[in-house]
């Protein structure tokens, strides 16, 4: 008995045992966990639906609230035309921009910076990617063209702004590039693309309307354009800017004032803009004018770059420039029957030595209709307007040597300017090329003021140290922004810091 | 994925179930000396948790087999070991105890004699734990466990702790795991056990002690057994307690008066009459009083010799000290075991909670900051008066969010016992919950920056779920002098996340019965659902061996493998050795010297972390990212990358050292165990912001194993005890001293060699982490006095645009100007000591126990002082602003904001404490009285929580949590905690 018993158990260890271990002899893919709810590299995109949501997603970021400077509109309040704006406490960070303070630790830069490369590796995955799929060929290049096109416009930002930078062209760049040249870029990317763009995209009547905001062969051009002026390429300009002209796609707003409101979003005078709805980000809407929507009552955003009282306003003012108007939201005004009332909290008015220095008021550009400050998300940002081509071939022609003809640009903006009011903004008549040069750069500022152009446009030309000295400016520094610290730190110098900072 | 083994698993069962009879032995169990019965002591076969104890007569049965380890234990007399032989009568002698070294401690995967233990590992006792009324047991340990610090940062009810063992191991989940029951999950599973159900805590801190943890244990193991049935008379247990709590203390702030002089030095001339200003105090408008704290426990247990059972049924509520901050918690606890052979035995161990929890307004700031001159209501005395910095009556009034929570935690096990020595253990684990939150805001306004112009309402689920399959086998044999315990084996796990959020905006109607997605417009439903799910697997081991009670070894053993990582780097191998010498056991050890027990351990091991987030490895392609097209201005649906991934990811592992000496000394009066460590964390997990031209985005971060951190400290808990006539008395002194450093970050990997963090939310960042600092220090100006006058300022270097009254920054560089290459490190948020205090007096039926804590040289960095999105309210420290040359050298000038609110030391404050964390009188009826009315034990308590607190720090409590160790303690406003006064009663029948 005992001996049966023994041996039955012996039977059964030897039994748990091998169950034991076989058990734990487990099969490998109990550890394999693909995500869920996303795909990964090489499985996107492989269609001709996936072609069009990689290439949507590359207009996405043309509504990232980063891309503009990082969060607020810097260009702008470190030109003459804006001052940081909100109130002393809100936004510190920001406030060494407006006096030319910053340094390379900046948070604003670091973000700016790094989703311009994102948007450009967006914008990769379609070039790349996309000629591989097979799909009705004219969609595809189509497609393509449209990311190429946003590709330089996110780079046309990385060269002015930060001068070499990394040249990158595929999804998963090496780690160890340094800055690569301007005109390298320039060449070998941007006026590749914006030429490839030129020739492939519609222009803005050939989309149906289902499709307006998408990257037109003249927006191609205009960029271009804006590009060739920058980097000095006057007869490139003016026959960029001609053709454009001539396309008949495009005409001035007949009143001024009629420019930013949301009735004339991809109207005649919009060459290329960024298309929002009144919603959140993710449901289609865009921080930018939030950000310098008015603060207080209504409440419609942070009031961030306020314009300058004693270099906007009261220079628009003595000449009497209808336009400031439609460009500032003062306080007690009344826009779409909405009383503008603004902070209770902060000063309405700053005086120094017994002048006025800042006043409480607004970007009025930026205005959407709309009481909360959500709605103000609805605002489409114009990129290009048709009246900075006519600028642009009026600076070209002057530039090379036609400046009778650039009178008729020039004059048929400050025309437009004018409005039913004919005893201000008289024609210009001068033909001296460097004065009329001046006037030319002048009638911007007050044209585009709080667009983003008028920083470039004073470094371009030169002017900067002389405008924007007073206010902190550094000849051979703030010609650029300072490459992000974190950028040159993890490089370990590859990629080199810009000069002074 | 488990079935297939489960279904083999389920084979054995099948064949070992009543193959066999068993015997029963009886036995006698007397003392030694005197040769005495001694009554219920508990008789215990060691492989099956089953058990007995004896009775009136000292004597017990049960049913075992030869071979099989009895465990006789008796409070007082010397834990033994009893191997059965096929002798069924027994007769077993206990000795007095001279020391407590023969306590039984839960290790991983087993338990251990205390004297036989080589790891660092601190055992707390039930009594110890259910001395602080809160919700949450981890709370109980605080002051208790050298190297343990646990912050209670909010006294929002049911906020969980904040644990921390041995300093910030890692930069990412610095949260040791917890293990309830054998169920490794993580160490908020604490918050579903009542503390009266939980019988002891072990804290397990050295690689000795983790290893058998492997990737889990990097920052330390809790293991928590809960209380089970014996066999003999049911034991009830009936307990209430009733408390009070308010606000331990209040921030100073401005009153009316104090802030229209203030503002009247920025702008002349603001208030005329300050004397008719307002003065509201917006702390006193938003605290309750006096709120009520209650908890009602009952518990019963029993069984037989063939099976056992503790069932457990907790309720605890609290109101908050803030309106609509409340909880109800109903806990249950039911465990079970049977012995259905002298071969199988099986249980069933399960803890449930229920908890219904209002997620509390966030208005603690915005009462700091509201301006003290505004009155809340408007003339009507009941409409919501628009209050400059937010009207936090409105906030209160306007939130309605709701959270639910139902969670199980539990273990299906049963023990195979064969070839005497072995034991073959397999069980099913499993922690599930299903949480729902619900949140409602109606339409209102009460200014144009307070109002919602459209009722929301949002609702979520979230489901989780982890299940494990244990499987181990177990041997100890005692071959002469030799003593070998040994176990192996395997788990799987699955643990998984899944979540659906909802939000809708314009509901029908706003009443409660309405606050359904069905209600709202459909324009604005919104819906999200995802699944996370993270697989396990893992191979362990340990072997413990000693030598006649002298020379002790263990060494275990795990591997690991996780779905986590990519193909290269899926498994991580983690390992322990460690030896113990106890040296009074020597032959030669002097045995009439005050020294009676010494021993020392030495351990060295490697353990391992992996807790990111399953997907860090891929670089993801996502949905949503939308463009706007068309003239309607429709979204044109989008799909691009979402960030980064790194498929090379490895496992973190932390190499740790620890040197421990056990002191007893005069029979045990005085104890103390002293620990040295060192912890080399390397390969950490670190989510780094890659460089930038790679193209992930701003804010996006990949995980690299980029940065090595080095701990190191002393430990000690010294604990003496003693009588004096009628009096007795005893106390304990423990602590920690910590040094952590950043060894290296980043270099190599393409990735940031300077960690950033600390963002306040208006553009400044206040923390770093740099090689050769502490992890996440403040960064910042230094403050160097105020600039009194024109020439100071001509003379000394300054930031652009600074002024008279301005605060004077040191020029860290020496280069004559002031720029942000002048920040600097200026403080640290790691203390360099921990400590703790308790002392308890007995007299009679009465003991009074006090329990001290503290901390010493950690900074805060106040950020809540330090935010001004406008002008707010000041704290009261601007009202010593300095008023003209000579008026003061620390305060700056009035200002809204500007240069002196950038990040400096001005807003580094010292966070050192030392706090009365509770005072206990406790009342024990006698026994001759109480069994006159049927009950066995009588006792009541009045108790005392956060009596006082000694510190300098000007917030509401120096206990701040970090949200991320990069970023420091930074107190961007906390639910402050809570003075409580509590009166309890326990029965037992």
């Amino acid at each position: 008995m005992m001996k049966i018993r023994e041996k039955m158990q012996k039977l059964y260890s030897f039994l748990i045992l091998i169950l034991f271990i076989s058990i734990s002899a487990c099969s490998g893919d109990f550890l394999e966990q693909a995500p869920r709810g996303a795909l990964t590299v090489g499985s996107f995109p492989n269609t001709a639906d996936d072609a069009l949501l990689a290439t949507n997603a590359v207009y996405n970021s043309l509504r990232d609230w980063q891309i503009n400077c990082g969060g607020f509109p810097l260009l702008d309040m470190m030109a003459d035309d804006a001052l940081k704006g909100s109130n002393p406490g809100d936004g510190t960070a920001i406030s060494v921009y407006d006096k030319f303070e910053h340094t390379a630790t900046e948070g604003s830069v670091e973000r700016w910076y790094k989703t311009l490369y994102q948007s450009v590796k967006r914008a990769n995955l379609v070039v790349n990617e996309v000629p591989n799929i097979e799909m009705e060929a004219g969609l595809r290049d189509r497609y393509i063209g449209e990311a190429r096109f946003l590709r330089a416009y996110y780079y046309s930002i990385l060269l002015r702004a930060f001068g070499d930078v990394p040249k990158v062209t595929e999804i998963n760049p090496p780690l160890d590039l340094g800055r690569s040249p301007v005109h390298e870029i320039l060449t070998e990317i941007v006026y590749a693309d914006l030429e490839y763009a030129m020739n492939i995209l519609p222009a803005k009547s050939d989309y149906e309307p289902s499709e307006l905001g998408r990257a037109t062969k003249h927006a191609a051009a205009a960029l271009l354009a804006r590009l060739k002026l920058f980097y000095g390429d006057f007869a490139a300009v003016e026959t960029l800017t001609k053709d454009i002209i001539n396309s008949n796609q495009y005409d001035l707003e007949q009143d001024y004032g009629m420019v930013f409101p949301s009735v004339s979003e991809h109207g005649i005078e919009s060459v290329f803009e960024v298309s929002a709805t009144a919603e959140y980000f993710e449901d289609g809407g865009n921080q930018y004018a939030n950000t310098q929507g008015v603060r207080g009552t209504p409440n419609r955003g942070w009031g961030f770059c306020r314009p300058s009282y004693t270099d906007l306003i009261k220079e628009m003012e003595d000449a009497n420039d209808p336009r400031v108007d439609p460009t500032v939201i003062f306080l007690n005004e009344t826009i779409d029957g909405i009383e503008i009332k603004g902070e209770s909290a902060s000063l309405d008015t700053i005086f120094e030595n017994g002048k006025i220095i800042e006043i409480e008021c607004y970007n009025q550009k930026v205005w959407y209709p709309g009481t909360d400050a959500k709605s103000s998300q609805g605002y489409n940002r114009r990129l290009i307007r048709f009246s900075d081509v006519l600028l642009m071939h009026s600076e070209a022609l002057n530039e090379n040597g036609k400046s009778d003809q650039a009178l008729i640009y020039l004059n048929q903006v400050r025309e437009r300017a004018r409005g039913n009011n004919a005893t201000v903004l008289p024609d210009i008549t001068t033909t001296d090329k460097v004065a009329l040069r001046d006037l030319i750069i002048q009638e911007r500022k007050y044209e585009f003021a709080l667009e983003g152009l008028r920083f470039w446009d004073l470094v371009r030309t030169n002017k900067a140290e002389e405008i924007l000295g007073p206010l902190g400016y550094i000849k051979g520094k703030n010609e650029l922004f300072p490459i992000p610290q974190s950028e040159v730190d993890i490089s370990q110098g590859r990629i080199s810091q810009n000069p002074g900072y | 994925m488990f079935k297939k083994y489960i279904a083999q698993t389920i084979l054995i069962l099948f064949i070992s179930g009543g193959l066999f009879s068993q015997q029963t032995y009886q036995g006698l169990i007397i003392d030694e000396s005197s040769g005495e019965p001694l009554i219920g002591v508990s008789v215990m076969l060691k492989t099956t948790d089953s058990g007995t104890i004896t009775d009136l007569d000292g004597s017990f049965s049960i049913l075992a087999s030869p071979g099989g380890v009895l465990q006789i234990s008796y409070v007082g007399y010397q834990t033994l070991d009893f191997v059965l032989t096929d002798q069924k009568s027994i007769n077993i002698k206990m000795l007095i105890q001279q020391n407590i070294l023969d306590e039984i401690v839960v290790v991983g995967y087993g338990t251990t004699k205390k004297s036989d233990l080589t790891g660092s590992v601190s055992s707390i006792k039930s009594e110890d734990i259910t001395k602080v009324p809160g919700t949450n047991a981890i709370q109980s340990l605080q002051g208790k466990v050298a190297g343990l610090q646990i912050l209670s940062t909010s006294g929002d009810p049911g906020a969980d702790p904040i644990v921390r063992l041995r300093g910030i191991t890692t930069l990412n989940n610095n949260n040791p795991i917890a293990v309830i029951d054998g169920v490794i999950t993580d160490i908020s599973a604490v918050a579903l056990l009542n503390s009266n159900d939980i019988a002891s805590v072990e804290v397990l801190k050295d690689a000795s002690a983790t290893a058998i943890y492997g990737s889990r244990g990097a920052a330390g193991v809790v293991i928590i057994s809960t209380r089970r049935g014996t066999s003999g008379e049911n034991r009830i247990n009936f307990s209430v307690q009733q408390g009070v709590e308010s606000v331990a203390n209040r921030v100073g702030v401005m009153n009316g008066r104090e802030f229209g002089t203030y503002i009247n030095a920025i702008y002349p001339g603001t208030y005329n009459n300050l004397d008719a200003l307002p003065n509201v105090d917006w702390q006193s408008e938003i605290f309750q009083e006096n709120t009520p704290i209650t908890s009602a426990n009952f518990s019963v247990s029993g069984g037989s010799d063939k099976n056992n059972f503790y069932f457990g049924l907790g309720y605890f509520g609290q109101e908050g000290i803030l309106p609509k901050s409340g909880l109800d918690r109903l806990t249950a606890k039911l465990n079970s075991a049977y012995i259905l052979s002298e071969f199988l035995d099986i249980g069933l161990d399960m803890s449930i909670l229920l908890s219904d929890k209002e997620n509390a307004p966030g208005v603690i700031n915005t009462a700091l900051w509201a301006w003290p001159i505004n009155e809340p209501f408007l003339a009507d005395g009941e409409s919501y008066a628009e209050v400059n910095g937010g009207n936090p009556l409105a906030g209160i009034a306007y939130t309605n969010s709701r959270s639910n929570l139902m969670r199980g935690l539990g273990n299906l096990y049963a023990n195979i016992h064969f070839l005497k020595d072995f034991t073959f253990r397999t069980s099913l684990q499993f922690d599930v919950s299903e949480g729902k939150s619900r949140s409602f805001i109606p339409k209102y306004f009460v200014g144009p920056l307070q109002q919602n112009e459209i009722n929301d309402l949002s609702y979520g689920t979230s489901n989780n779920t982890n299940l494990i399959f244990e499987n181990t086998l177990s041997y100890a044999h005692l071959f002469g002098k030799h003593n070998v315990n040994a176990v192996g084996g395997y788990t799987m796990q699955d643990l998984q996340n899944e979540y659906l959020q909802g939000s809708t905006e314009g509901l029908i109607r706003e009443d409660p019965l309405f606050w359904y997605l069905n209600a709202g417009q459909n324009d604005f439903e919104k819906v999200s659902n995802n699944l996370n799910r993270q697989t396990l697997l893992s191979y362990l081991g340990r072997v413990q061996y000693s030598y006649d009670s002298r020379y002790l070894l263990t060494v275990s053993a795990r591997r690991d493998g996780s779905s986590n990582f990519g193909p290269n780097n899926k498994y991580g191998n983690f390992y322990s050795f460690a030896t113990g010498w106890n040296i009074s056991n020597e032959d030669f050890f002097p045995k009439d010297i005050m020294i009676n027990n010494l021993k020392l351990r030495l351990s060295y091991g490697a353990i391992g972390n992996e807790k990111i987030p399953g997907t860090a490895q891929y670089a993801l392609i996502v949905g949503g990212i939308d463009g706007v097209f068309g003239e309607n201005e429709d979204l044109g649906a989008g799909a691009t990358f979402s960030g980064g991934g790194n498929p090379d990811l490895k496992w973190e592992s932390t190499t740790q050292f620890n040197a421990g000496l056990n002191i007893g000394l005069w029979d045990d009066k005085l104890i103390g165990e002293l620990d040295y460590y060192r912890k080399n964390t390397s390969d950490i997990l670190v989510p780094l912001e890659p460089i930038g031209y790679t193209g992930v985005g701003a804010y996006q971060s990949i995980f690299f194993n980029a940065a090595d951190i080095r701990n190191s400290g002393f430990e000690w808990n010294i604990s003496y005890r003693d009588k004096a006539g009628p009096i007795s008395y005893q106390f304990g002194l423990l602590g920690t001293t910590i040094s952590n450093e950043v060894t290296d970050i980043g270099q190599g990997f393409g990735a940031d060699s300077l960690l950033i963090g600390g963002d306040l939310g208006n553009g400044q960042q206040v923390s770093r982490t740099a090689v050769g600092y502490p992890v996440g220090f403040f960064y910042g100006y230094d403050v160097i006095g105020v600039f009194q006058n024109a020439e100071e300022l001509a003379e000394n270097a300054s930031l652009f645009g600074q002024k008279p009254g301005d605060l004077r920054f040191r020029d860290v560089n020496g280069d004559g100007v002031i720029n942000s290459n002048d920040r600097t490190i200026i403080g640290s948020s790691i203390p360099d000591l921990i400590y703790g205090f308790n002392l308890e007096l007995g007299y009679g039926s009465w003991k009074l126990s006090a329990d001290f804590q503290g901390q010493m040289g950690n900074e805060i960095y106040n950020g809540k002082q330090a935010i001004r999105f406008t002008t707010l309210n000041y704290e009261s420290k601007f009202n010593e602003h300095w008023t003209g040359e000579g008026s003061t050298n620390e305060h700056p000038k009035p200002s809204e904001g500007g240069i002196n609110f950038l990040p400096s030391s001005y807003f580094v404050e010292d966070g050192s404490f030392f706090r009365l964390r509770t005072l206990t009188l406790n009342y024990q009826l006698g026994n001759e009285l109480s069994k006159k009315i049927g009950i066995n034990n009588v006792n009541f308590y009045l108790k005392a929580t956060n009596l006082f607190t000694a510190t300098s720090y000007s917030g509401y409590s120096p206990e701040i949590g970090a949200g991320s160790a990069i970023d420091g303690v930074i107190d961007r406003g906390v639910y402050p905690i809570t003075r409580m006064i509590t009166i309890g009663m326990n029965l037992d029948f």
